[in-house]
């Protein structure tokens, strides 16, 4: 899941946990679902690397890639 | 009679360099080029003409390059402006024209023709708002062209790497400056297209380069690179390194940065910004969980004698028999609940100390308030010439008079 589908499911848990209708048992597990989501989250930030590639055109529309070292 | 003074051949070259360049010494001259050639040494030689006469002349590679753009401006069959002095070129008693500042006649040509082909891009639409493509706010594959050994590409690499290195970067080297400069980028530009048609989908193209002169910058002012950037599905973002003035790039791109660190910081989320947000809606959701809870235990106060529900774990073990199916499964309800929202508790403290006001300190951060108060100023809005503040660091504090407040 992206970062950006774990957001919107968490903000979909707010609303739904924000319901005057929602059950005890539903609200429990939503709560578990979010904060398993945004632990899974902040773990993919922290422990992403920046990858780069160099990108060269073979022929037109053939591609090939070099790890890249920037530094 | 009085005896001759016979000169050598150096002695009179001499005696004329020294008495042309005494008169001739600030000159503007204005003719037509007849050659234009660049030695490999960095000096231009050429000749002016008016049609009549003819002069030699020279433009020394200084400490300064001879820009590249004047080969691209200046041909045979120019009129230039040229300043400089008259003086002999001893070895071969030759006399020529060395000047220190040349220009093709209508001054600001380049100028003119910038401000045409921004008119007429304009009117053709190419800058126009309702065209411009919102950029990603999470990007995942991000596109950079710019020169593999320049310093945007350094600049760039820095900020992703801070703030959203969960990002990947294609790398489309070009050369950035030069004549070749316009059509490697433009042809950049449309590799890139191809490549997030064939390969890998691009969701950011950040094109660009680190400050330099307004001719190292000339590049990014081509219409060919204008319309690559315009056809491109791909949000782009310019990023040519000078803060005043804009390029047609500028223009056409969808967002228009000053500089490439600029232009890497606009097109990222900060991950610590984010991650923060995550907590705050952890804790969010464990407020709205535990307000759940308390109505529960509120409605089942309610339906039994409140005396008897004071110890609910060991008190409706019995209770339970006694009621009804719906009760007893409240009941169960409660009970795990209890057992749940204590390891979610203890989780919140664990965010909650994340948090912490001091944990920045000890990362070398420093917290400013009022004097005297504990709210953190966090706009120099909040600030007037003469206040009072406090400023809290890892193992101390300063107290201090605003002297000055400066809005960035």
């Amino acid at each position: 899941m992206t970062v950006e589908e774990s957001l919107e499911k968490l903000q979909i848990i707010t609303e739904k946990l924000d319901r005057d209708d929602v059950s005890l048992e539903e609200a429990i597990a939503l709560f578990e679902q979010g904060l398993a989501l945004a632990a899974s989250v902040k773990e993919q930030l922290e422990a992403a690397k920046l990858r780069i590639e160099h990108v060269l055109e073979e022929t037109k529309g053939t591609f090939s890639f070099d790890a890249f070292d920037a530094s | 009679m009085t005896e001759q003074h016979v000169y050598t051949v150096s002695e009179l070259n001499r005696g004329a360099r020294e008495l042309l360049e005494t008169q001739f010494a600030d000159v503007w001259l204005r003719g037509e080029v007849v050659d234009w050639k660049r030695a490999p040494s960095g000096h231009i030689y050429f000749s002016l003409t008016d049609g009549t006469s003819e002069i030699s002349a020279a433009r020394f590679r200084g400490r300064l390059p001879v820009s590249p753009l004047l080969d691209s401006e200046i041909k045979p069959g120019t009129v230039v402006l040229a300043f400089g002095r008259v003086t002999v070129y001893e070895p071969r008693g030759r006399y020529q024209f060395v000047a220190s500042r040349i220009q093709p006649v209508g001054a600001g040509a380049l100028q003119q023709a910038f401000e045409a082909l921004k008119k007429a891009l304009h009117a053709e639409g190419l800058f126009a708002p309702e065209r411009k493509k919102p950029l990603p706010p999470f990007p995942r594959a991000v596109g950079v062209i710019t020169s593999p050994s320049g310093a945007a590409l350094h600049d760039i690499v820095s900020v992703f790497e801070r703030r959203w290195p969960i990002a990947r970067l294609y790398v489309f080297p070009s050369a950035v400056q030069g004549d070749v400069a316009p059509k490697e980028l433009a042809d950049a530009v449309d590799r890139a297209s191809r490549f997030s048609q064939s390969e890998t989908s691009l969701d950011l193209l950040i094109i660009g380069r680190g400050g330099g002169s307004a001719e190292d910058l000339a590049a990014f002012n081509d219409e060919a690179l204008a319309r690559a950037i315009f056809a491109c599905p791909i949000p782009c973002v310019s990023a040519v390194g000078h803060e005043i003035d804009f390029s047609i790039c500028d223009f056409v791109a969808d967002v228009r940065a000053p500089t490439p660190t600029a232009a890497a910081e606009l097109a990222t989320p900060n991950r610590e910004d984010l991650i923060t947000q995550l907590t705050n809606q952890v804790l969010r959701h464990a407020g709205s969980a535990r307000r759940v809870l308390t109505d529960r235990q509120e409605h089942l106060k309610r339906l039994l004698h409140p005396a008897t529900f004071r110890t609910p774990t060991t008190k409706h073990e019995t209770l339970s028999q006694q009621l009804d199916s719906h009760l007893s499964s409240l009941a169960r309800d409660i009970r795990r609940v209890w057992r749940r929202t204590a390891t979610a508790a203890a989780q919140s403290e664990a965010l909650l100390a994340a948090s912490n006001p001091n944990r920045p300190l000890e990362r070398g951060y420093s917290i400013t308030t009022p004097l005297g108060s504990s709210t953190p100023i966090r706009s120099v809005d909040e600030l007037l010439p003469g206040a009072a503040i406090e400023t809290r660091l890892k193992d101390g504090r300063a107290t201090s008079i605003v002297n000055e407040v400066i809005k960035a």
